[in-house]
Parts: C-alpha cells; structure tokens; sequence
C-alpha cells in the first residue's frame, strides 16, 4: 500500500541532497511531485529520473527568496496537478560557516531568507489551497541547530531556530483549518550541503565527516533517513501531530 | 512500516486504551506481539480478539520480581526481544495538597519506575541479541504543568530524561525514544471527564480534537521501524498542537 496516493506535493530545494531523496520517495509513495529549485538542468534530470521510475514529477525553477517564484512555484504545481496541493515540504536551505563578526550582511541575508523567509512565502501561497481542500500538510527543514547552538553557524542557527517556533504558531493558526504543521531537525547528513561546508572550513572530507560522526549512533545520517521521517510526517500515519519537532540525528543532541 | 515483519515485540498494558490499539497495528505489520498486562481478564478478551498473539503475560510492572518473572515467561514465548513499547501507565485526578504518599508511591511506582524495570531487563536482551528499539510512554505531562496531575507529570518527566539517558548508554545498538501524546481519548480518559470537560479540551486544541489511540500506535510503529533508524534519544510530541503555545494548560 502506498502512502501517498493521490497527493500532491512541492518540495523547494529538490535538485540534491535531502530534497532529491524526498521527491523520489514520495513519488514512489504515490505522489504527484513539483520539484523547485534554482539549479535547471539538475532539476529536470531529478524529474525525469523520477518518471523514468514509473513517478509523475514536474520541475518549477524558484528561488524561494523571491516571492513571485514562491507564487509561480505554486500556481504551475496547481495547474500541473489538477488544482490539488497537499503536501509542501519547505526542503530549501543554504549554509554560511560563520560567526557574528565574519558574517556578511549578504551571507546573513542569503542564508535567513532562503531557509526562514522562503518557508514563510512558500506557505503563504500554498495554505488557501490547502484550506480549500480541508487539509494539508506543511514540513519545515529545521535543524538539531534550531534547538541546540552550533559553531560557526550564527545565521544558520537563527534561522533554524526560527522556523521551530515559526511551525508551532503556523500549527495554531490553521489546525482548525485541517492543516498539520511539524518541522524536521537533522543532524549531519551526507549531502552537497555537508561537502560545501567542510571545504568552506578548510577541512578534508574525511576528517570533517569523522567529527560529525562523533554522536550516540557513530555516523552522520544518509539523505534517505531523512526523507523517511518527512514521508511520515506528510502521510496519515501522522494524522495527530501537529506543531511538533521531530528530531533525526542519532542522538545528537541528546546529551 | 519497513522492517516490522517478524520483529519479535512486548508491549506492556497491552490489554487496553494505546496499548491495545498498538498490539492491532504491530500485529498488521507483521510483527510477533506479546503482551504483558496486570489485567488478566483483560489479557484473556486480547487473546480471543487476536488469535495471533504470541501471548500475555500477567504481571505488575511496578514490581521487580513480577517484572523478571514476566520477562522469564517472556523468553519462552518469543525466544528474544527486538523491540520494547513500554506503554503501561495509570494516572489519578486529584489536588497536590490531597495526594497521599501511597497514591504518589503507586502512580510513580507504575509510570516510572516501571519503565525502568522493563526497559532495563529488554535492553539485556538487546544487547545480548542484535539491538533493537525500546520506546517509552511519556506524555506532554512530561514537559508542560497540569494542575490535578502532579504525580503524574513528575513520571513522565522522569520518563523523558531515562530516555535520552539510556540512549547515550545504550547506542548503537540500541536505539531508544519516547512518546508524548496530549489528550487522548481512551477509557482512562473517559472515566475521569465530563462531556462538558472534553469538549472544553477540545477547543483548545489546534487540531480542535482528543488523538485516536491507533494515531499514537502509528507512531510507536514508525519509531520501532526500519523507517526511523537515525531516531534515537528525543521525545516525540504528538499532541494535535496542544502544547506549540500552551492553550490547553491556560
């Protein structure tokens, strides 16, 4: 039994990394897919693969930092699906490794915008569909680093933080609207992300992967692990949660 | 859920509410489910009602020795132990100023330190088996206060820090997490509310209603599975948005 028949879904960031296993999955769940992203050609290739699996996926190129992509990204996956919008996954996100003092204005806003602000806009322009419908699902890509500090992460950490608090009020406001709100907050998980990030500090793979390893359960996480929570928190066998942070990281900050 | 088939499961005060509904879910998965509960009659109606129940064991989870009784009786039946669901639990309405030592000692003795015995003598099972997954009952109780429940709120508190306690010890190979469910509409729930009272709750829940029993079974199940290996250490609120600000505590 599929858990995602008849669904449709957006899922922003979808040209690698946890976004890509995401859309994958829930394609192979049963859902329809609008993949967003900024990178074109990585997105068709993501969708096609998709269909090349049996799956039905469109691909929307959206930067979620700009609101008329966010209402477009919306609009084309309505016309694309026959008017339905079930489920959005606000994946998107980037990563500056930075303190207070080294980080630039324009990699302070780069990095709030697309993962705090673009959550916002993707919601505010998919929920009256959602409304219309009497459900919905909306999943934010939080962070282990939106509970916890991290290191050279100031605007990161911000805006982590920001949508775990952003989900609980978005979970108030339109519970009795029929629409779940929860977040995700990973670990460390193998993406491009972690990549870009160790080469940023100046760190060989090897060695950076080993330290963020360094948790209860001996590894970082594998994109697929996460995806495998969203796909629960957008299907029905969640049907009660709502305003919740659900925690994948291997212990991380459990102690 | 990935993984559950064949997966070899106790669940304590499987006999009714949450626990019964999840001894359904795990047994649709495919999973081999026992049941230890300290109502026997109880246990008798899950048996007939499951014919594919591996078994239930009559035991007081608050007891030690019934406790490793229990899990002797338990070897038996399954032969080992991939996953614990430590749900049983028992709650009283009452005043802080009218709770007597015996009440606080009994609803302690089930809440928390019944899910300490349990998990410690399914850990020992793990550990000498291949891993697995215990998954403690705690509650929203655990984290927010509650007037009339102060016994109960400090168990499940308790609970929620055994937890990511024993998933530090215990990792890898074993994983552990808890369950905070909110209001949930069982026959625990039932026997201490008014009408009046539940459709009070309700308004102030998000999702403006009590949880189903199988909606936490769903959650236990995804947690125990294949589908949730990187989860360890943390309590999982599921609570229709109850406690995202606070309402139902206002």
């Amino acid at each position: 039994m599929m858990k995602l028949e008849n669904r449709v879904a957006i899922i922003t960031g979808a040209t690698s990394g946890i976004g890509e296993a995401s859309a994958r999955l829930f394609a192979r769940e049963g859902a329809r897919v609008a993949l967003t992203g900024r990178n074109e050609a990585r997105g068709r290739e993501v969708a096609s693969a998709i269909a090349a699996e049996g799956g039905s996926a469109v691909f929307v190129r959206a930067d979620v930092r700009v609101p008329a992509d966010c209402r477009h990204a919306v609009e084309e996956t309505l016309h694309a699906f026959g008017g339905r919008l079930d489920i959005l996954f606000n994946n998107a996100g980037v990563f500056h490794p930075h303190n207070a003092i080294d980080c630039t204005e324009e990699e302070w806003d780069e990095t709030v915008d697309a993962s705090l602000k673009g959550a916002w806009l993707m919601s505010k322009y998919a929920l009256p569909a959602m409304i219309a419908q009497g459900r919905g699902v909306i999943i934010h890509q939080a962070s282990g680093w939106g509970i916890q500090g991290g290191d050279e992460a100031v605007a990161y950490c911000a805006a982590k933080g920001g949508l775990v608090v952003m989900t609980k009020a978005m979970a108030i406001d339109h519970g009795k609207q029929g629409i779940r709100v929860n977040c995700l907050c990973p670990g460390d998980v193998d993406t491009p992300m972690l990549a870009a990030d160790a080469e940023a500090r100046r760190m060989s793979y090897a060695d950076y992967m080993k330290g963020a390893a360094n948790r209860p359960l001996g590894r970082v996480g594998t994109p697929d692990e996460i995806a495998r929570a969203a796909l629960f928190l957008a299907s029905d066998d969640s049907s009660f949660m709502t305003g919740a942070a659900l925690v994948v990281d291997g212990g991380g900050i459990a102690g | 859920m990935k993984g559950l088939a064949g997966k070899r499961v106790v669940i304590t005060g499987g006999a009714s509410g949450i626990g019964a509904a999840t001894v359904e879910r795990f047994l649709q998965e495919g999973a081999r489910v026992a049941v230890i509960d300290r109502d026997a009659k109880g246990g008798r109606a899950l048996c007939r009602k499951h014919p594919d129940l591996a078994g239930v064991i009559e035991a007081d989870v608050s007891d030690p020795a019934s406790v490793d009784r229990a899990f002797n009786d338990l070897d038996g039946l399954l032969g080992g132990l991939d996953v614990a669901i430590n749900n049983a639990g028992i709650s009283i309405r009452h005043d802080f100023m009218d709770i007597t030592p015996e009440e606080w000692r009994r609803v302690l003795g089930v809440d928390l330190d019944g899910v300490f015995y349990v998990a410690q003598q399914s850990a020992r099972r793990m550990l000498a088996g291949a891993g697995g997954v215990i998954v403690n009952m705690g509650s929203t109780s655990g984290m927010n206060g509650y007037p009339r429940y102060a016994d109960y709120n400090s168990a499940k508190a308790g609970v929620i820090e055994l937890t990511r306690t024993m998933a530090l010890e215990l990792a890898p190979k074993i994983r552990v997490v808890a369950v905070c469910p909110g209001y949930v509409w069982t026959a625990m729930q039932e026997a201490e509310y008014t009408p009046e009272m539940k459709a009070a709750v309700d308004a102030k829940i998000p999702l403006r209603r009590h949880a189903r029993p199988e909606e936490i079974a769903a959650l236990f199940a995804f947690l125990a599975s294949d589908e949730a290996p990187y989860i360890t250490g943390h309590p999982v609120i599921i609570d229709g948005g109850e406690i995202a600000g606070g309402l139902a505590s206002r």
